[in-house]
Parts: C-alpha cells; structure tokens; sequence
C-alpha cells in the first residue's frame, strides 16, 4: 500500500491550513467542521441551530477547484461535515465576506431590506445567498428559494431576506474572491500536488481518506467492518446527534471516479458520489420524475453533499430517491477488489436499513434504462412541507399502456411499510385491464388495504393509507393529461 | 427620526460579529454543563449512585437535589417547580442530576455512567385524559356577562361542538443557555439569554441561598424568543449557576435542540367545548365556551395564559351574553408556557371557528357574519369582562381592506375555480384581530431606566427590556434620539443588566417599547431639566439672553435658546458646562400603565390600557389528493398607532403571521403513551420555511391613527400579528367545505396539516354519501 499522509489541508482565511489530528487535543477525524470553526477565535458567526442539518444557521459555502481549473462555491452544512471531506477545498465563513472593514454587497442588502431580527440565522442565509451570487448565473426567483429553503428563520417570515438576497443577486460584480481567484486555485493545485491518500488513525479511530477507487476497494477487502461514508449526511448524525463513537470510517467523497456519468445508448450511468444538485440538472428533460423528487429533495445544502449511493445504501423506508429509481428499474453496479456485479435495485433493498451490499463491495454507480416512449413513470412525495421534509408518503410508478389495456405495471412506495415496497396486489388488479377511472378507483381501494403503515411523528396509519391511494388517482390523472 | 431605521445590530447579525452567549470568548477554566433528565412520565425515584460519573477523568461536580444550598424550587408565580427531582417525576425530560465536566463529550459520558433505579406509575398524556382523570392545577376561572340561559332558550338556533389547538414548539435558533460565572465571596454573574433577567436573576439567588444583590444577569441579545424564554430560561441559569457555585468555575450550560424541545415547554393545547346562539341574521346571541388548557406538569404561566385565552374568547365581537370558563389541566408533560399571544390565539381561534359554522348554517360567506358582530363605536362595545373598546378600528381597517383586497370580486373567482376543478379547491378568509394590551396582572405593569450622558456628548441607555430581535433597542435608541433631540448614532443601548436596571418585569405581553420607552422618556425629562437649567443660565451669562430653562430646546444636536436661537450650543459643549457646573449628568426614569386593574373572582375589570387591531385576508388553494396547500395570497392591514419604525413593525407584522401560520398548518408536537415527544427536532418538527409564505404577501399598516397616551402615539405589535394567521386555517376550512358546496362544516383541528385536510376531505366526503 501506498504511503498515507497523517494529516489533512485546506484553505481557510486565504491561507492553507494544516491539520495533524495526532497534534491537536481538541480534534478528532468526526470533528464536525462547525465545532472547528466555533473553536477558533474569529469564525463563531457560523452558529449551530440543530447539529442535523435541518436549519442552516451552520451554512458556509466550500469552495472546490474542477477539472476545468474553475471554482465552485456550494453552500453545505457545516454541521455534518467531518473535517477531512473538506481536505483540499477552500472554506469560507461569513466573517470572509468583509473586505478590509467593507462590507459585501449581499451584506448591504442584507442590513439595507430589514433582513435580519434576532440575527442567529442571518449568517447562514447570507451564505446561502453568497453561494448563488458566485455561480454568477441569472437566476429566476424559484432559483433563490430554492437556494434559501435550506435555511430556517424563525423572526422575520423570510419576505425581508427573498428580498435582499435577489436585490443582492441582481447585481453580480466582481468580489475580492474574483480578485483572489488565482490565489486560491494556486493554494488548491498546492494541496492538490500532496501524492497519497489521508490515513487518520488516533485513539481508537481510523478515517480513510483515499483519492483512487482501487484503493477503497483494496482496503475494504481488508477492512471490511469499516464504514463508508460520501456525503455523511445520514451518518453524521450518528455523531452529532446520538454521540455514536464510529471506530472505522472510508470516505470515499475524494474519489473522482465515483462522480462519473456515463451516457450509453440504452441507459445513463450515474456515478454513486455525483452531488444530487448536479444530478438534478442532469436528468431534468430525460427523466422528469427523477427531477421532480429531486427538487423537494432535502435542501441545496444537503444535495451538494450528498450522492445517489449514499442514499441508496441506507435503505431508509422512505428513502425519498428509491420509489422512483425502482419505477425507472434502476439497477445498481457494485465493485470490490475482487470483481464486479450489477443488481436490480428492487432485489438490492432487502429490508428495514438492510442492502445485498457485501462487507467489501462500493456503490460504483446506478444505472438508470432510458425510457422507451410508451413508458410513463411518475414520483410523488407527500410531505408536512414541501422543502426539507421526510415524505409521510412518497411513491414511484410506472405503466405501459397497450391500447388503453395495462401491459405492464409497477408501483412502489416509501413510508408505507419497513422497506420501499411495491403494491403487489394492486399491480395484479390492473395488469390487462383497462386504464379508466373506475379500474383506478377499484384499485384504490385494494391498495387502501394493501400495507399496513406506521403511526409516527410524521403522519397516522390512517393518513398514510389515504395518501397512498389518492396518489395511484393522481397518477392516473397525469397519464391521461400526458 | 427616520421611519425605515435598521435593527442596532444589523451590521454585526450580517457579519458573523453579534455576540450571542455561546460566543462570548470561553475562559480556560470553563467548564460545560449536561443534566440528566427523566426517561419515564411518571414516577418516582428508589435509589441513585453518582459515583461512577464522579471518578470519570474531566469530571468537576455530579448534583443532585440535596446539593441545593438555597430552596428547590424555581416556579415563576406558583412555588411547584422543583430545580431538581426529589424523588417525584411528573415528565420525560425533567431534570434529576446536573454534571459540569472539561468538556461536553466527557460532561455527556458522565451522565451515560450514573445510576438510577425509578418506579414508573401511571400517567396522563392526553389532554382528554387529563379531563377525564379531574386533577385541575388551580380553580376554575370564569368570565359572564348578560344572561346566558335566557338567551338560549330564546335562540333561533343553536350550534354546539369542540375542537382542539396543537402545541407549538418555539424554535428559536438559539437554544436555551447560560453562563455562570462565580465571583468573589457569593456573587455569581449570569448571562442567560432571558426574557426576564430580574426573574432569572430572582432564581438564581434563592436556589443558591444569597441575597439578590448577590447575583448579576445581563443579556445582550436572544437568538429569539418569542415567549418561550420568559420562564423557562430560568432553568438553565439556576442549573449552571448551581454547578459554578459548586465548582468555582466559569459553567456554561447550552441544550442542544433536542434536549429543548424534549425539556421545555410549548405554547399550550387548548381542547375548546362550545354552544352558541344566533339568529336567522346571523347576529350572535349568546356564547358558552369551556377553554381547557393543557398545563404539563406544573403551573409556570398557564393561570395567566388562560385568563388572556379568556380576554380573547370573544375576538372581535360583541356577544351581549357570554360565559367563559378556564380550566389549567394537570398532564405528564413540561409545563407548557408563554408563547407570542399568550393563549390570545386559542381563545380567538374558538371564536372565529364558532363564526365559521355559523356562516355554513346559514349559508353565507362567513365575512358576512363577522361583520355583523363586530364591536361597535357607540353600542355594542362592552366585553364580556366589563372593559369598553375604545378607539375601536375594526370598521375602518374592514373598509380598508375589504376594498384593496378585492375580496367581494375575489370570493366570486374563487366559486367559479372551484366550480370548475375537481382536484384543487380554493379558499377565501378574512379575519380580524383585536388584542388587549398591558400585562393583565397589574403591578407587572412598571418599568425603569437609567440613562448617562458621558463627557463627549455619547449617550448610554440602560432600561429593563430585552433585545430578541423585535429591534426594541433600536426603537429605545430612536426614542432616545427624538427626545433629546441628538442623532441616534450618539446613542448607544447597552446590555439589560439588572445590576443597573432593577425590578423589572419581563419583555412580554409586546409591552417592551410601551413601558421601557416611556421610563427612558422619564429619565430623559430630568435630565433636559438639568441640563436646561445650566444652558439657560449659562445663555443669560455669557450671550446677553434672558431665556429661563423653559426656553430651551434640544435639536439637531444643538442645545438652542429659544428666544434668540443664534445663542446655542453643540450638544456635547452644553455637557461639558453641565458637568462643569457640577450637575449629574445621569438619571433613572420610571414609568407605570396607569387605570389597568381586574378582579379575578368577579372576572370583571379593565386589564387593558387599549387595544390593537388588525385584519388579514388569506387565499389558499388545498389539493385534495396530496393534502397539500399552497397561501396564494395574504392582504394584511394592522394598526401600529403611529409607528415608531415601519420597518420593524412590518418585520413584527410579517414574522408574527408566519409563525402563526406554522401553528394553524404545518407545526404539530405529538406525544407517545409514555410521554415522549415524537417531533423533538427540525427533522420532524417543521415550521414554514421560505417556500411557505404567502406567493403575493402584502402587508400594510394603517396610518393616520395615532394612539393616544402612549410612548410617542406607537402601538404595541409584538403578538397581535400572529393571530393574523387564523385567515390561513379559516381559508383551508373555506377550500375543504366547498367539496360538499359549503353545505358541511369541515371538523378540522389546528393544525391542519396536509394528512388532517385529507382526513377532513374524506369525512366530508362520507357525509356527502350518507
């Protein structure tokens, strides 16, 4: 095995900053780097308002060097990053704004649009608003809220900060970032220029920070009680929430491999790790309904970080992405170091948080079957609130019609049952029968029966089941529309 | 002055430099605070052993009630609140042990390793059960007027039914804390983000056994509030102040969002019994509503709560005969707690839900029947409670708004949509507001404050409000600028502190910029005396003028003789005389609501000094398959009496509404049977985000009303606006009635949220059938 490097690097205040975690006391591999800011002197305007990522008050924006030797600015959650997947990036804090004793623009509009009350929040929104002005793109209103949906305030009923945050972005100009633009891809292309991947070993923790897949695949062969991590946004809660001390980490978030895309004849392979915004925009005109769950999926904070893979292998119940890949017959391609495997992703998710994985075997990719033309696939997601919520139900469907007479037919379900299920019996009803109204509304009542939902936080058994068969109705009605 | 002043703090929200209390700079010594809370609703303790947590390595104190020096006990107005469990356990969440350790990790591992042995017994979760179990906290309270058995028999018609309000968690971004640190012999300093420092601070000295000049609390600013800080900040105070005690360190204790939600307490749940009587008009008659409130476990705020749910039961109208009664309901839960209209918004919602059935039994659009009940100026006027509307604005905030939100035109488009779609129905609301202001418990009707003038002309304010973004210090500032007639950037609102300010009430009841800007007024006044009487005499001497301190006037920075006004003086040169004179140039003010009194036993009186008023008009279109709705658009017009700032009244107005809206749609706090909280962090507990507002939201204040007698003709804006959002929940009835053609009363509860609208649509839908 190559040689590892023991600590990591990244660019903070424009410097690049080095951390030995075998050097510092107060830091661990899971050190969250919103407890890393709040230790240091000068960056607590990044405030923790839930440590789960549910209200952006961490909000700072991680600046990464592409390929094409351009920077990206995407707004994360500091809350549920480890402090190694921000190796090799550029963070910046809300007290970067200021210039000598300036202000930033956004921060004018801020103070001039009466957009802050109490105040806690306004970091982060001011962050988030940072994000899409150094995308430097015209964007629409839909764009800002939707750029904003991941951050909460409490005080102001948000009309104050849509407001400075478009006045703000109406007038894109050159910030000192533009000015340091060189700097920064130097300080970047430096860190980058470190040959080795990260080993992180102190106490009784082990973070494995590797660039290249064989690498993973290597030493998952060997440690296979290790965990993977991309994105972290459902692990990290372990720590920051439920204080779960995790003994053996991979992440794999540095593995360009893994972000890859694919694009062949009958189908369109999507790299495990791509972040979810970038998917979205991929799919938007291929594979609607894929973009329409992506769009009320989490927020753009959580969707920067997070990749399919990651939330495949969790195999939530809901597990917002899964009804809808399965209506796609997305199939998954898993590798270890001892070959390769492709598996239905209906066959993958076996139960409750359970997957086929084995103990040494990655997510490499999905891969998503272009759709023939008499396909129609629709996903739903019903929720308490449209952004950032967790579907009490949500649904993906497919049909193909064959002169109105059902030919093939497949629903499943997330939050209806331990696992995203498919309604079996409703399916049978319908298979070679006529697609009218009163075929659908029999089904209803076959599918009101089907499952048999949890009552929990998010909605009753009752509710679930109402929902569940109301949505069979609404897809019926969009077929007819189509 | 200027109208559109931005929050004092603004530049530093915007910049990541406000200081909250988890960002005051962490001295080496500090130590980090965790408590140990109950697992079970209901029981008691057998045994405990902390010595396990106590050898761990960081570990500095493990406390258990016995280490109390002082009394244990920190109920705010009844004494039923223990610091620390002796033995009882009434909810899950309440605090048993406290640790302080080096840091939170090692504080969190040594709460893991302590040992407790509990016997659980039965509890009441349910405010139905409660009801049924009968263990009332405190007597009935009631309210009556006119004669309610003679007007139901005379009814033409008669309505009956109940339903229910949901709890409502605060979600303030920042989560309860506190600093203590200890200072030399029994002093103990506390940064607690409170709205009620003197409390806190009150508290903190009888846990700890000293006297209340022993103990300091100062908060600069809250990371919000909105009444959830006004008692239950106290609790995180006396706990770290305890732990400090015991330690003689710095401890900083901060819940984490879940230990909040779990272990504070929420706007109440109110399930709401009524009979109403009405003519074939519509014209109320009588009402009989039972308001049944669920306490928790303890008393904190809810007699209070209740009484103004009761003050708020009839809303809008007059209703010539009315009975009211309270009832605080003991449940295994925290105590639930002050919350932005302070149970206002359950008795206003009974009411305005009343209203609604009416208007489906009669077959009218239900704006119909509010108007008709409205207050009026000459009759009519007279509250269930014997207090007279005056300078009621209902009529003409109605005529306003009636006409700009095109309401007659929008109700006919909303009837043709509905017509026409089978999937999506629209509905259209308007409802009014008008809320009492002062604090109804008279004697917290007080304020005080002390304002020094420095040497260089530089102004510090102190007074006894808090600042938790409703920007009253920005107001305070620019009261402060206008009386003493200097730019508002020589002005500087300091920290409140009762070590400077004392015995305050707290900033509650949206009586911040009423009572503190009328004490710094006062202050003001002595002071203009003081410095007039030197200037005047410093004018006859020096200028040749024989101006008397009457002809002294304060403007533009200028300290001016009237008589002849070439003869003046820059502000900060007119200080330096004063001071060389030998004149104090600091002075306390004080200010007390005059006329507000109210019986409790004959529910009579007149607890408010006047009344604020508003109207919302809500459009909502509801999907009936998903359950979904969507607010098209929300006209408000609110009275402010002459606004101090416009902007930060639109700010109260507009986050006001927004929160109410989270109450009647999306925030809902369900327990399991052993009382554990379902919905304990942002995860499952949502309020609106940006997406949830109003698509065209337009917020207006009447202008040209001053109030009379108030501190600079202003009104109170705080919590009125949050009612506001009734519209909201009444248009979702509205859009769900319209699947049976307005023909049956939806059964809806608040909140409604997507999964209650479904079930509403579904039961309706059966009655259709039956």
């Amino acid at each position: 095995m190559n040689k590892h490097n023991k600590h990591i690097k990244f660019v903070l205040d424009n410097e690049i900053v080095s951390i030995d975690f075998n050097k510092d006391p107060h830091l661990k591999s899971t050190t969250t780097l919103l407890k890393y800011l709040r230790l240091l002197p000068n960056h607590k305007g990044t405030k923790e308002g839930c440590a789960e990522g549910d209200c952006g008050a961490c909000t700072v924006v991680l600046v990464e060097l592409n390929n094409d030797n351009t920077l990206e600015y995407k707004a994360v959650n500091s809350c549920l990053v480890f402090l190694p997947m921000i190796h090799g990036k550029q963070v910046i804090t809300v007290e970067n704004l200021e210039e000598s004793g300036k202000l930033h623009p956004i921060q004018k509009s801020f103070i001039e649009n009466h957009a802050s009350q109490c105040g806690f929040c306004t970091p982060g929104f001011v962050m988030s608003t940072f994000s899409v002005y150094k995308s430097g793109n015209l964007v629409t209103d839909t764009v800002i809220k939707d750029s904003l949906a991941g951050n909460l305030c409490r005080c102001t009923g948000y009309r104050p900060i849509f407001d400075a945050a478009k006045e703000a972005i109406s007038d894109i100009k050159p910030d000192h970032f533009s000015n340091d633009e060189e700097l920064t891809k130097n300080q970047l292309l430096e860190i980058k220029a470190e040959k080795g991947s990260i080993l992180i070993e102190k106490g009784k923790q082990i973070y494995f920070l590797p660039f290249k897949l064989t690498e993973a695949l290597d030493y998952k062969l060997k440690h296979s009680d290790a965990i993977i991590i991309n994105g972290a946004t459902d692990t990290a809660l372990r720590v920051t929430k439920k204080n779960e001390f995790l003994p053996h980490i991979i992440d794999i978030s540095h593995i360009d491999e893994l972000k890859e895309i694919i694009d062949t004849k009958d189908s369109i392979i999507i790299g495990a790790n791509l972040n979810l915004n970038d998917l979205r925009d991929l799919v938007a005109l291929e594979f609607e309904a894929l973009y329409d769950i992506l769009n009320v999926f989490g927020s753009k904070q959580i969707r920067n970080l997070a990749g399919l893979g990651g939330n495949i292998a969790s195999a939530s119940p809901i597990g917002d992405t899964l009804p809808v890949l399965m209506a796609y017959n997305a199939s998954v391609i898993l590798l270890s170091a001892k070959g390769k495997r492709e598996i239905r992703l209906e066959d993958f998710i076996i139960d409750y948080r359970k997957t086929s994985l084995a103990d040494n075997e990655i997510i490499k990719s999905v891969r998503l079957p272009k759709t023939p033309n008499n396909l129609f696939v629709k996903a739903y997601k019903i929720s308490k609130r449209k952004d950032l919520d967790i579907s009490s139900v949500s649904a993906g469907f497919r049909v193909i019609l064959k002169n109105n007479i059902v030919n093939e037919i497949a629903l499943f379900f997330g939050g209806m049952a331990a696992k995203a299920v498919r309604a079996k019996n409703t399916e049978q009803f319908l298979h070679a029968k006529k697609w009218t109204l009163e075929n659908i509304e029999a089904a209803r009542r076959i599918l009101f029966d089907e499952f048999k939902p949890l009552s929990d936080a998010r909605a009753e058994a009752e509710g679930r089941k109402i929902m569940a068969a109301n949505l069979l109705k609404q897809f019926w009605l969009d077929s007819i529309v189509k | 002055m200027n109208k559109q002043t931005v929050h004092e703090s603004s530049e530093y929200h915007v910049s990541g430099k406000a200081i909250y209390i988890d960002d005051i700079a962490e001295s080496p010594e500090l130590l980090h605070a965790k408590v140990y809370a109950s697992e079970i609703p209901a029981g008691v303790i057998k045994s405990f052993n902390l010595e396990k947590a106590k050898r761990l390595k960081g570990v500095k104190a493990v406390l258990s009630h016995k280490d109390i020096p002082g009394v244990n006990q920190m109920g705010p107005i009844f004494h039923d609140e223990p610091i620390l469990s002796a033995g009882k356990l009434e909810f899950v969440g309440q605090a048993i042990f406290l640790v302080a350790a080096e840091t939170e990790e090692i504080a969190t591992e040594a709460i893991s390793l302590i040992e407790i042995e509990t016997e659980e017994t039965d509890a009441i979760i349910r405010l139905e059960d409660a009801i049924e179990n009968g263990e009332l906290l405190h007597p009935v309270r009631k309210i009556e007027c006119g004669s309610i058995e003679k007007a139901f028999d005379e009814a033409e018609n008669i309505i009956e039914g109940r339903f229910h309000t949901g709890a409502q968690e605060h979600w303030y971004l920042e989560t309860q804390i506190s600093l203590a640190i200890p200072g030399e012999g029994k002093e103990m300093k506390v940064y607690c983000s409170t709205q009620h420092p003197s409390e806190t601070q009150a508290l903190v000295a009888e846990s700890l056994g000293v006297m209340k000049h022993e103990v300091e609390v100062e908060i600069r600013r809250m990371g919000g509030a909105f009444g959830g800080k006004e008692t239950q900040a106290n609790h995180v105070a006396i706990w770290a102040a305890l732990l400090a005690n015991t330690t003689h360190k710095p401890v900083k204790l901060r819940l984490s969002r879940d230990e909040d939600q779990k272990m504070t307490g929420k706007r109440h749940p109110f399930l709401i019994n009524f009979e109403a009587a009405f003519d074939n008009s519509g014209l109320i008659k009588a009402v009989d509503v039972t308001l049944n409130a669920d306490s928790g476990y303890s008393s904190d705020l809810t007699m209070p709560i209740i009484e103004r749910a009761m003050f708020h039961a009839e809303n809008a109208y007059f209703i010539p005969n009315m009975r009211i009664l309270g009832k605080a309901w003991k449940t295994n839960l925290p105590s639930n707690t002050a919350f932005r209209g302070f149970g206002g918004p359950q008795g206003m919602a009974g009411m305005e839900n009343i209203i609604d059935k009416i208007a489906r039994i009669l077959n009218k659009d239900a704006a119909e029947i509010r108007y008709i009940n409205f207050y009026r100026q000459k009759d009519n006027n007279l509250t269930p409670y014997g207090q007279i509307v005056e300078n009621n604005r209902l009529h003409i905030i109605w005529d306003k708004i009636i006409k700009t939100s095109n309401y007659y035109k929008r109700r006919e488009a909303v009837i043709f949509f509905n017509s026409n779609n089978t999937y999506k129905k629209r509905g259209l609301a308007i409802s009014p507001v008008k809320f009492g202001i002062s604090f109804t418990t008279a004697f917290l009707n007080q304020a005080g404050a002390l304002v020094n003038i420095y040497k260089d002309g530089s102004v510090l304010v102190n007074h006894g409000g808090t600042e938790m973004g409703q920007g009253l210090h920005t107001k305070i500032q620019m009261i402060a600028s206008a009386e003493l007639g200097i730019d508002y950037k020589s002005i500087k609102v300091n920290a409140t502190n009762t070590a400077k300010i004392p015995n305050t009430s707290a900033t509650a009841a949206s009586s911040g910029s009423d009572l503190n800007g009328m004490a710094v007024k006062d202050a003001i006044i002595k002071l203009k005396k003081r410095i007039a009487d030197v200037i005047s005499n410093h004018f006859r001497s020096e200028n040749n003028s024989s101006c008397t301190a009457n002809d002294i006037l304060f403007e533009n920075d200028y300290v001016i003789d009237k008589t002849k006004p070439e003869n003046r003086l820059p502000f900060a040169e007119a200080i330096m005389i004063v001071y060389l004179e030998r004149v104090s140039l600091s002075a306390t003010g004080f200010y007390k609501t005059p006329g507000i009194f109210y019986n409790t036993e004959k529910g009579k009186g007149h607890p408010f000094y006047y009344y604020a008023f508003g109207m919302s008009v809500s459009e909502v279109e509801i999907d009936l398959i998903t359950g979904h709705h969507e607010i098209l658009r929300t006209d408000i017009l609110h009275d402010a009496g002459k606004s101090i700032n416009e902007s930060l009244d639109i700010g109260q107005i507009e986050g006001g509404f927004v929160q109410g809206l989270g109450w009647v749609t999306s925030e809902e706090c369900k327990w399991d049977e052993k009382g554990n909280l379902l919905n304990h962090s942002p995860d499952t507990y949502k309020i609106p985000s940006i997406n949830d507002i109003p698509e065209d939201f337009r917020v207006n204040l009447l202008t040209g009303y001053p109030n009379p007698n108030t501190i600079r003709q202003s009104k109170a804006v705080g919590e009125p606006p949050f009612m506001l959002a009734l519209s909201v929940w009444l248009a979702i009835k509205d859009a769900i009635s319209s699947v049976a053609n307005h023909k049956i009363e939806p059964e809806i509860d608040i909140p409604a949220t997507h999964e209650k609208i479904l079930i509403a649509i579904e039961n309706i839908k059966a009655l259709l059938n039956q």
